[in-house]
């Protein structure tokens, strides 16, 4: 088990290097890191700031110094806000794991109950509504689904019944000077959330679903009826463990997804979590910022594989004999 | 997989319900917003939040990244003294000595040298109790002239030296006399405090907030991301704030932005006149009052490169501002709120008494267009543009991103320039590509951006139409006279407008210059943005918009209301 | 495994048994009543998007700046935008991009895809792993990111929105169909083409590609599904198709505002068009899965 996850571990390791080596490339090549200098009425900025960030140096060099920086907590310093880089994006990281834990949370739950109350009430209305349901789930631009969510949700009852507040919120994740969890906190999640995950819901359930079918027609399954087991015994303890294994997999790996996803969530509802600092360093061409953060992202991800390939492994015994 | 009529039934429901959705639209409010400002009296006590829709990048006035205007008005303002206010006399806006001041500064010449007194007003001290002292106004001084990531220096690059006879006084001499010197210690800048700043790293100390003031507030947190709040300074010799709180919350979002302010989440909004807010109120807010001031600092307008063809020949400029209907434009962009002019002057509104709208000539006239290009040369070719020698008039219009209103003016502009014949295409680039590369080097036919004025003083003409402005080798591509306009007789005029301490020759040559401008046609104006502010009737208090110095400028006067 | 040298004619044959007349996938298809309601609606929206020029009941971009934005009524069915123009006649101007990209970059993204990973399957070995892992490269930085940076370097034409988009979607495919390749490397009728001397070219495009038929024709439905959200998500954040030229994203970055004003349809009616383009490209994906694998042996 340690064997397979150290291996893992190792083999991972220079893919991120090699990608963030190509990264660097690309961010240096798209962005000017002096770009917001440029503007500068001060001729002897340019300068100065060359040498100081060695971009006289060539680009393996330069390279190579940007990631002992990296590996040593030196991240630099924002060309936008000129705060540290990394109280930036460590910032930045605390609203949207938020977001991603609930939305994970979340979305397994309602996908896990609709995929077990599908397979077992195959062809029911409720077995068919959820299915088209998640066809539209899947079909639907996240994004348009949130400003929708908005109008429906939160302004037109407000409208409507002429209330004060509107029932869910959607400007960041508290209001002004609360905090913790709380009714608010609440409040402020549903919106988020929903639109995070509803594609991911609407997948994880259809396939979830499917494997539940799977699992309930096998031939373990047939044996516990035959011996009698009752049924939701079966269900719960033989179909759903079982189909387990590929159900957390992909919900590991599509977590990744949710990164992309957050881009947009976050902008839409002023949410200043990592979605946001890529936006607004994207816009302003803020090198220093955009480097550090597709390197913690990626590895976010591949941890989330790691999490994926070792859970498949525990939850399969027959993988970690191969 | 889905056999059954029943899934196909239901998915056919939930289509149809979003169609039906969006057949009945929302009712819009039946009570609408108030437009004048008949002032409620404000009690003491309590506290409001106010919608900002840009965050800050910084807090450093004086440094390379405090380019966001949003930080002047919500902390700068409020924290950081200055020389001189903006403020309405008999209808114009113009530099006010502050109460920072014991009186207005004299100006002398002395030895063919202009040198300005600034007697600082006895009671005025500092959040720690600190005197405000000449020294500050030196510290200040110095740190612009000879700071290395100043971004503007124009006026203190002239300083030759401040001298500090006593405490309370402060002498200023110019290197040549500086027409526009009340932006001195004033215009986004302030005076900064030298016993807190001086032999340290400015930059450092300031950039992420800082709890020093000299104004009638402090900055008590700045939560990256979410919000500023403000408390009052008990140590300010003028009018203290009703308030005992004021937070400033960021909200990017337009819908937000509104949802908020209807739903009392926030009482007060300044947002930029994009379409969208203009829809939202438009729709109506209940138990809101509401300002819409067309005079502004803001012009945008479309900017022609006078070296590059097509534009190197007048007739052309001028052909191109006889093909488009500005004030048509104005009316669909504001025409919501009540502005439906368009800009017919470089000299923004703000600028009060300068110049004389001389565009006004300058209307949807196809018949001139035809007459002055044909007269120039050009004749339509076979697909209904003009054609010179076989080049047609297509030109690119470099764009920066980000302003959804700028792009429908450009199609708006695209669609009216087609019709008279010129082929217009749009280029979008960034901030730093355009100012720091593109235009410089003269690389560009056409861009369309914003001129913008902060003080009612006209301190961006010379830099933007004097010849000896044109970036080149002699002035180290500083200048920013990117269009390269030339025109013969305008320098001295500027050169007037600069120096000329008697304030009715500026006038008069600003007269002049304005209609030099609208001879030669160096770029087109078009609008003049107008700020709106949206309060909450729980508001009381003096409320109103000052062009320069935003919304925010009186914030100690705000309150609720009795 | 293998039980002896299959005989000639089995190998001339391109089958494996499932390979069907193209009758009988017709049948299939037909029967799965969803993808037949898709491929007529997406034909219409095709032929209403791409015949606009005849079709829509305005002219592309014809300002009525006097008229401003108006909610739909009988003389503009969908209303008008903040311009005056025609919202119909936009939405299907704007769907011409929105298509054109959703489809070209599948096409793109599975032909690259297939081809190097039926080689990296085919070939196997290290070349096959370095292959992989040159995949996993793309996998674990988000795509939106990638893409962001990409089109903000290379700037944001349809074409370089398509090369870019394409760049990012063909590794899910090369992995699918290496894997496939690899398990029919195994079977008997691959063998005996290698032991009677056909050369690789021939036995991946005689051979391997019917078989991968399959999925190949799910990837490019799946892909353009994800291209068309994919390139609505970046126009609406203001990276994919730029102004003037419109497509349903960023008509709907231009709507987004609107919430809570009576223009709100301008923000409802890209989206449904999207919404119903991507549904329709998906139940065309699931016939097709069924017409050419209704045993879902190979996916």
């Amino acid at each position: 088990m340690i064997a397979y996850t150290v291996r893992r571990i190792l083999l991972s390791a220079p893919i991120v290097l090699i990608a963030s080596f190509v990264l660097f490339v690309a961010v240096r090549a798209t962005f000017d890191p002096l770009g917001k200098l440029r503007q500068s009425r001060d001729p002897s900025v340019i300068h100065r700031e060359t040498e100081r960030l060695g971009l006289n140096k060539s680009v393996p060099e330069q390279f190579l110094l940007w990631l002992k920086g990296f590996l040593t907590g030196d991240w630099g310093v924002s060309s936008r806000t000129g705060g540290d880089v990394r109280a930036m994006i460590l910032q930045a990281l605390w609203p949207t794991l938020q977001l991603i834990f609930w939305g994970i949370l979340f979305a397994v739950i309602i996908a896990g109950l609709i995929s077990i109350y599908s397979a077992v009430k195959q062809y029911s209305l409720a077995d068919h509504t959820m299915t088209a349901l998640s066809y539209v789930g899947i079909a639907l631009p996240a994004f348009w689904f949130g400003l929708v969510l908005i109008q429906f949700l939160a302004v037109m009852p407000r409208q409507q019944f002429g209330w004060a507040n509107p029932p869910l919120y959607f400007v960041g994740l508290h209001s002004a000077g609360q905090s913790g969890f709380n009714l608010d906190y609440v409040r402020h999640l549903v919106l988020p959330v929903i639109t995070l995950t509803i594609t991911l819901v609407a997948s994880w359930s259809r396939f979830g679903r499917a494997s539940m079918l799977d699992a309930l027609s096998s031939e373990y399954v047939r044996t516990a009826r035959a011996k009698g087991v009752p049924r939701r015994r079966i269900i719960l303890r033989h179909a759903a463990r079982n189909s387990l294994a590929p159900f957390v997999t992909v919900v590991a790996l599509d977590a990744a997804l949710l990164f992309g996803g957050l881009v947009v969530t976050e902008q839409i509802y002023s949410i200043p979590g990592m979605g946001r600092l890529f936006l607004d360093s994207l816009l302003t061409g803020d090198v220093f910022v955009l480097l550090p953060w597709m390197l913690v992202v990626a590895c976010a991800v591949v941890v989330c594989n790691l999490i994926a390939d070792v859970s498949y492994a525990i939850l399969d015994p027959r993988v970690r004999l191969r | 997989m889905l056999r059954s009529p029943r899934a196909s039934a239901v998915l056919a429901a939930v289509a149809g319900l979003l169609l039906v959705a969006s057949a009945c639209s929302s009712n819009s409010s039946a009570n609408s917003s108030g437009s004048e400002t008949t002032a409620t009296a404000a009690r003491n006590g309590g506290s409001i939040v106010i919608g900002a829709e840009q965050e800050p990048d910084c807090a450093d006035w004086l440094g390379t990244c405090a380019g966001s205007i949003w930080g002047n008005y919500i902390m700068q303002i409020e924290t950081v003294p200055s020389a001189f206010d903006t403020r309405k006399v008999n209808g114009k806006w113009v530099p006010q000595a502050s109460d920072l001041l014991a009186g207005d500064p004299t100006v002398a010449t002395t030895g063919g040298k202009q040198t300005i007194t600034y007697k600082i007003n006895p009671k005025a001290v500092w959040s720690d109790g600190t005197p405000i002292s000449s020294a500050d106004f030196a510290y200040t001084a110095l740190q612009v002239r000879d700071g290395k990531d100043i971004f503007d220096k124009s006026g203190y690059s002239d300083i030759e030296k401040v001298t500090t006879p006593d405490p309370k006084t402060a002498v200023v001499t110019m290197k040549t006399p500086y027409a526009s010197w009340r932006q001195l210690f004033s215009n986004g800048y302030g005076v900064l405090p030298a016993h807190i700043l001086k032999g340290k790293n400015r930059d450092a100390l300031m950039k992420d907030g800082y709890t020093w003031s000299g104004g009638p507030w402090i900055i008590q947190s700045w939560k990256r991301g979410t919000s500023v709040t403000l408390v009052p300074n008990d140590k300010y010799w003028g009018t203290k704030p009703h308030l005992d709180k004021v937070t400033f919350q960021f909200i990017t979002d337009t819908a937000a932005a509104f949802q908020a302010l209807k739903s009392g989440q926030v009482d007060a909004l300044y947002p930029s006149p994009q379409l969208d807010a203009l829809s939202q109120i438009k729709a109506g807010i209940p138990d809101t009052k509401s300002q819409v001031d067309p005079v502004t600092g803001n012009l945008e307008a479309i900017w022609l490169n006078n070296a590059k063809f097509p534009f190197d020949s007048q007739s052309v400029r001028q052909a191109l501002a006889y093909s488009i209907d500005r004030d048509a434009i104005t009316k669909r962009l504001f025409g919501v709120i009540g502005v439906d002019k368009a800009a017919q002057s470089f000299f923004t509104p703000i600028i009060g008494g300068f110049g004389e709208s001389a565009f006004q000539k300058y209307t949807l006239d196809l018949d001139k267009v035809k007459s002055l290009m044909t007269g120039d040369g050009w004749a339509k070719d076979s697909s209904g543009y003009w054609a010179k020698g076989g080049k047609r008039a297509s030109f690119a219009v470099e764009t920066l991103a980000g302003n959804k209103r700028r792009d429908l003016t450009l199609q708006i502009l695209q669609a009216q320039f087609k019709t008279a014949g010129f082929q217009m295409t749009i280029h979008e680039t960034t901030p730093a590509t355009l100012f720091g590369k593109t235009a410089p080097n003269g690389d560009f036919q056409a861009g369309l951006y914003t001129l913008i004025d902060t003080f009612p003083e006209p301190l961006n003409l010379s830099a933007t139409f004097k010849s000896s402005a044109i970036p080149s080798k002699a002035n180290g591509y500083s200048g920013i006279n990117f269009d390269r306009v030339n025109i013969p007789g305008l320098d001295p005029v500027l050169d007037q407008i600069d120096s000329d301490v008697d304030q009715t020759q500026r006038v008069e040559a600003s007269k002049k210059a304005d209609q030099m401008l609208a001879d030669a046609v160096p770029a087109i104006p078009i609008d003049d943005v107008p700020n709106v502010l949206l309060w909450s009737t729980r508001l009381g208090g003096e409320i109103s918009i000052n062009p320069s110095e935003g919304p925010f400028w009186n914030l100690n006067e705000w309150g609720l209301a009795k | 495994m293998s039980t002896g040298i299959a005989s000639v004619a089995e190998v001339a044959e391109p089958a494996v048994g499932e390979v069907s007349g193209t009758r009988e996938l017709l049948r299939r298809f037909a029967h799965h009543r969803l993808a037949l309601v898709g491929s007529v609606v997406l034909v219409l929206l095709v032929i209403a998007c791409f015949g606009a020029p005849w079709i829509a009941p305005a002219k592309q971009g014809a300002q009525d700046l006097a008229l401003g934005p108006t909610s739909p009524s009988w003389s503009h069915l969908l209303g008008t935008d903040q311009l005056g123009r025609d919202y119909l006649s936009e939405l299907l101007y704007a769907g011409r991009i929105s298509l054109a990209i959703g489809f070209f970059v599948a096409l793109v993204a599975t032909t690259v895809g297939t081809a190097v990973g039926a080689v990296a399957g085919y070939v196997g070995g290290v070349v096959g792993e370095a292959i992989m892992r040159l995949t996993d490269l793309f996998l674990i930085v988000p795509a939106i990111a990638i893409l962001a940076v990409a089109l903000k370097g290379l700037g944001s034409s349809p074409v370089t929105i398509v090369l870019v988009l394409s760049g990012i979607s063909w590794t899910y495919i090369a992995r699918v169909v290496r894997s496939q390749v690899l398990s029919l490397s195994e079977k008997e009728f691959i063998e005996a083409a290698r032991v009677i001397g056909a050369s690789t070219p021939r036995i991946l495009v005689r051979h391997m590609l019917p078989n991968l038929a399959g999925i190949i024709a799910v990837n490019i439905s799946l892909a353009t599904a994800s291209a068309i959200i994919i390139e609505s998500t970046l126009s609406f954040l203001g990276f994919g198709v730029q102004p003037p030229r419109t497509s349903w994203g960023n008509m709907l970055s231009q709507a987004s505002g609107l919430v809570g004003t009576p223009q709100v349809y301008l923000l409802y009616f890209p989206g449904l068009f999207i919404l119903v383009t991507v549904l329709c490209v998906n139940f065309i994906g699931d016939g097709l899965r069924d017409a050419l694998d209704p045993q879902g042996r190979q996916l």
